[in-house]
């Protein structure tokens, strides 16, 4: 990291705010504090942040909104902070382009790994789609199309390797169903998960050491899926 | 026996008199002694007091104007004698007529009278049915069913009887009261479940049963929906006809499960808002619990890291103590929610200086307060009897509202006052007043205003209860908007009050 970056949190509850803009500035982050929607807009505008927080329950404008119109504007990474109880929030934030999500109550370092991924993929833009992927004992070569554990090569089918490659380029980032959908079997296929289900469950036997506990292609529960480059345990 | 004697003697006097006016006419006015003629005016009189009055006294007429035609109309005249043989077939043909056409005449009145006496209790049956259909109040609909019973049909005492798992359930009306015995409601009961055939004879359906209680006749008749019996109806005082008896226990044992049906659906009501309050209050903590959760763990976590600074330190605990606070308040609120729905909160009434429940409730939230500067205006010398704790916490929660809705800094004027009908706290504020589409909703549980959106955090809690608490001593609390802005809260509680006695 070259320069500090510069994060945008927006949230309208003040003791949220009290709490997290300390720990981030610890962090030797450069953090703005606004508490609505269109403060938000207007300082996105201004003063471009590296990354915004954005808390879904904001009192003037839908975060939902909010977060459209930021995308509409700029691929500045979004990690939407949730309270409500609801998964559809969040899956429609993600689906309008925010890179992931916090829920509410959440513990500090889970939000500084998210803030983390997401300013990774940000400073280097292409994500690694080249050259090869080595996360604990899995490689990944793109360019010749082949997974290995340990040293032993592993017969996937295009699609499994779509699908691997796919939430790998993606590492540690959640993708939602629709967005995994739509990029293996394209728009027509958005609303039918089974297909991603299935394809999935295929996918964990090869290369999962226990497919029952997934180490490399963790559920996000009603949201996604999300490839962990580190183990969780680790 | 006295209205008989009051309505029956003129028409037997009448139609005697008539009688004898025929024969005075005939005989001293036109001086006729033509025996047809007097026979026919005779025969006319004796119909007309058949078709208007009963058949006894169209007999007693028919005899006595046979003894005129014979006395005065028949040679020899002035004798019951009668000399020509003609005469006797004459006469006796006359009094067959007589008979044959009162006889006659009388049925068609009684059919006619049977007629009236049937629209009658159609009309009665039909008020009846309007009278239970209008009836949606199902908590109060059998007892007023049976009011209505016996007040459409005249009765003396109407009773619904219905069988419960051990005993009968008697909703009973009318002047009289009558102790039914449940053995006899039992036996006739079971009568009516065990047979449903309709007997012609009596035109009634079978389980018809009369007990002699207290020297009255008391009727029981069976309620059937469909071909079911779902209990009795007991009826004494005036006569009803069988087949009456019958519609209108049809119509009883309509309205019965009509009203049992308004008290299922009533009670399903009740359990769906039961319902919609537990994901209401389920929303409404997994929003309020998040927030202070979220910032007590991350606030937590930042006073352990190594990065922290004295200041900061400082910073992230009065967050931490303020955030529990909050729980700690959320938490109240539950526990005072649930008692307020399970009825138990116990008062406890003494005498007290209002200015005590003012800084009671001020205690309990100075939190929210420290933003406001409270005026508190207090010419009370009064001392007044009431529950303390509930009347502060009440205000708290008022005060609270009045404090989280406004500006900080803002004032909020405390007036407190004591009359003859108790204790008066209104709390004003000067805040943007409350939106007329709230108003009506203002102390409904979990209602949030709909201006004041996410920016004012709340449980929407604080209100139903302060509504509730003082409902539990009989006091009550409403809100209006000032005419020069802000909104004003009172506070009634009904309580004695007396005036300080100065104590060295």
């Amino acid at each position: 990291m070259s320069r500090t970056a510069r994060i945008l949190l927006v949230d309208d509850e003040v003791p949220i705010q009290r709490a997290v803009a300390p720990l981030l500035r610890a962090r030797g982050y450069d953090v703005e504090v606004v508490g609505t929607g269109t403060a938000a807009l207007e300082s996105e505008r201004t003063r471009p942040p590296d990354l915004i927080v954005l808390d879904l329950g904001l009192p003037d404008v839908e975060g939902t909104e909010v977060c459209r119109r930021i995308r509409a504007e700029s691929a500045v990474p979004i990690v939407v902070l949730s309270a409500r109880g609801g998964e559809t929030d969040k899956v429609a934030a993600l689906d309008l382009g925010a890179d992931d999500y916090v829920t509410k109550p959440f513990g500090p370092e889970e939000l500084l790994a998210r803030i983390r991924v997401a300013l990774r993929r940000e400073f280097s833009p292409d994500g690694a789609p080249y050259g090869r992927l080595r996360a604990g004992d899995l490689t990944i070569d793109y360019d010749r199309r082949r997974v290995l554990m340990g040293d032993v090569e592993i017969r996937l089918t295009p699609k499994e390797f779509e699908l691997l490659a796919l939430l790998a380029r993606s590492a540690d980032r959640v993708l939602t169903h629709r967005a995994i959908l739509k990029a293996i079997w394209g728009a027509n296929a958005v609303d039918q998960p089974e297909h991603l289900w299935v394809l999935m469950a295929q996918l964990r036997k090869k290369i999962e050491p226990d497919p029952s506990h997934p180490r490399y292609l963790l559920s996000e529960p009603w949201v996604g899926y999300r490839f962990a480059s580190e183990s969780a345990e680790g | 026996m006295a209205s008989f004697w009051r309505r029956e003697p003129p028409a037997v006097v009448l139609a005697l008199a008539a009688v004898v006016a025929t024969t005075a006419s005939l005989r001293l006015g036109l001086r006729l002694t033509n025996p047809t003629t007097a026979a026919l005016l005779f025969l006319l009189v004796i119909l007309i007091t058949a078709a208007t009055s009963r058949l006894w006294v169209a007999i007693v007429t028919s005899v006595a104007a046979d003894l005129c035609l014979n006395y005065f109309f028949m040679p020899p005249f002035g004798t019951l004698t009668i000399a020509d043989p003609q005469n006797w077939v004459a006469l006796f043909v006359f009094f067959a007529v007589g008979l044959i056409g009162s006889q006659l005449s009388a049925a068609v009145r009684d059919r006619e009278q049977e007629a009236s006496a049937r629209r009658d209790e159609l009309g009665r049956l039909f008020d009846l049915s309007r009278d239970v259909l209008l009836t949606t109040d199902s908590t109060e609909a059998i007892r007023q069913l049976a009011r209505f019973v016996a007040r459409r049909f005249d009765l003396d005492f109407a009773a619904v009887c219905l069988p419960r798992a051990q005993q009968w359930d008697i909703y009973e009306a009318g002047a009289r009261s009558i102790t039914l015995d449940p053995r006899e409601l039992v036996q006739a009961f079971a009568g009516a479940e065990s047979a449903l055939e309709f007997d012609a004879r009596a035109r009634t359906y079978a389980g018809h049963r009369t007990i002699p209680i207290d020297g009255e006749e008391v009727r029981l008749i069976p309620l059937r929906f469909g071909t079911k019996a779902i209990g009795l109806l007991a009826a004494a005082g005036r006569p009803v006809e069988p087949d009456t008896l019958d519609a209108l226990a049809g119509v009883v044992a309509i309205a019965v499960e009509r009203a049992q049906f308004l008290e299922e659906r009533k009670a399903a009501e009740v359990a769906r808002r039961g319902e919609e309050l537990k994901s209401a209050l389920l929303a409404s903590l997994s929003h309020d619990l998040k927030t202070p959760l979220t910032a007590i763990r991350v606030a937590a976590s930042n006073l352990k890291a190594a990065w922290i600074r004295e200041h900061d330190r400082e910073e992230q605990s009065d967050l931490i103590l303020a955030e529990v606070e909050r729980l700690n308040r959320l938490f109240q609120n539950i526990l005072e929610m649930a008692r307020i729905d399970a009825g138990s909160i116990p008062t406890d009434v003494r005498w007290v200086h209002p200015a005590e429940i003012f800084e009671a409730a001020r205690d309990q939230i100075e939190h929210t307060l420290k933003h406001h500067r409270i005026v508190v205006e207090d010419g009370s010398d009064r001392l007044v009897r009431l529950d303390p704790r509930l009347t502060a916490s009440a205000l708290a929660h008022v005060l609270e509202n009045a404090a989280q809705y406004t500006q900080p800094k803002s004032p909020i004027d405390v007036n407190i006052s004591v009359s003859t009908d108790g204790l008066t706290i209104s709390v004003r504020d000067h805040g943007p007043g409350i939106s007329p589409r709230d108003l009506p909703h203002l102390f409904d549980r979990f209602y949030r205003g709909t201006q004041a959106g996410q920016r004012v955090s709340g449980t929407g809690m604080g209100l139903s209860i302060a509504r509730g608490m003082l409902a539990a001593e009989g006091g009550r609390v409403w809100a209006d908007n000032c005419a020069d802005g802000g909104a004003q809260f009172t506070i009634v509680v009904p309580a004695e009050s007396k005036v300080m006695t100065e104590q060295v």
